[in-house]
């Protein structure tokens, strides 16, 4: 494995953890109808998915 | 139904991610990246479309704002027994939605005005969690007409009815407000001396 691609590994991985962690925030929020749950969905859930997302898409392009 | 759509997309995104994480070198096939990028990008994405759309749905039901201890009061006040309480009236009678009394009639009838009442509701959760809800309730800007002649205008028991049709164009100019005649609204400070409906029977 050269430098590389570990390099790129180590980016989905950290991207995985973010989407995993950022869609257990949504998916439990969605479970409960109140302002909390939905700024919880918004603001941690939102947050968590967006910088997965974006650690995965600047993995892929630098890659 | 969106709610089980929205759970399978998450489960999925998140079973497909855990693959790829157990097994990164699913990756090195021309597959497995196809695969990631759903699990990685398009699922994500689409799981949190959905979701907001399910929690902005969630937010218009009476459920939802009632959630808030601060408002309890004014839930209360739907069920006024006595039929000059407005929000009473309306509610008991089923003018209004039951499952969406309070958006329904606070939201703003205008181009923007679920993203208006939406940006307000943002604000609410804002104060009560940094500035403390404060011990009188008020709205940020007086009542509006078009709130209330959004579903009355042209009904004929408003149209031809004294004093409205005398008063229609100030009405609609928002002149004079349909507050100034309906004084009795949600009365929240002496909500625990006034009889209440139990609800419908059977």
């Amino acid at each position: 494995m050269n430098g590389n691609s570990a390099r790129l590994q180590r980016k989905m991985k950290t991207a995985a953890c973010l989407l995993i962690a950022g869609l257990a925030v949504e998916g439990i929020t969605l479970q409960w109808a109140h302002p909390t749950s939905f700024l919880l969905f918004l603001i941690l859930g939102g947050i968590l998915v967006v910088a997965g997302i974006a650690v995965y898409l600047i993995a892929i392009v630098t890659a | 139904m969106a709610n089980y759509a929205a759970a399978t997309i998450i489960v999925l995104s998140i079973i497909l991610i855990g693959l790829l994480l157990i097994r990164p070198s699913i990756t090195a096939a021309q597959g497995g990246k196809i695969v990631a990028f759903i699990a990685f990008f398009i699922l994500p994405v689409v799981a949190t479309v959905l979701g907001a759309s399910i929690h902005l749905e969630n937010s218009t039901s009476t459920q939802f704002c009632l959630s808030c201890h601060v408002m309890e009061a004014h839930g209360k006040s739907l069920y006024i027994d006595d039929p000059s309480y407005l929000p009473a009236a309306h509610f008991q009678n089923n003018r209004i939605p039951k499952e969406q009394a309070c958006f329904t009639c606070h939201t703003d009838y205008t181009m923007f005005g679920d993203v208006n009442a939406k940006m307000r509701g943002l604000q609410h959760i804002y104060v009560y969690y940094f500035k403390g809800a404060p011990d009188k309730l008020a709205l940020y800007e007086p009542f509006k007409n078009r709130e209330c002649l959004h579903c009355h205008a042209t009904a004929r028991s408003f149209e031809e009815t004294s004093p409205h049709k005398e008063m229609r164009d100030q009405l609609a100019s928002n002149d004079m407000s349909c507050l100034t005649c309906h004084t009795k609204v949600h009365d929240v400070a002496n909500i625990d001396k006034k009889k209440t409906w139990k609800g419908p029977k059977g």
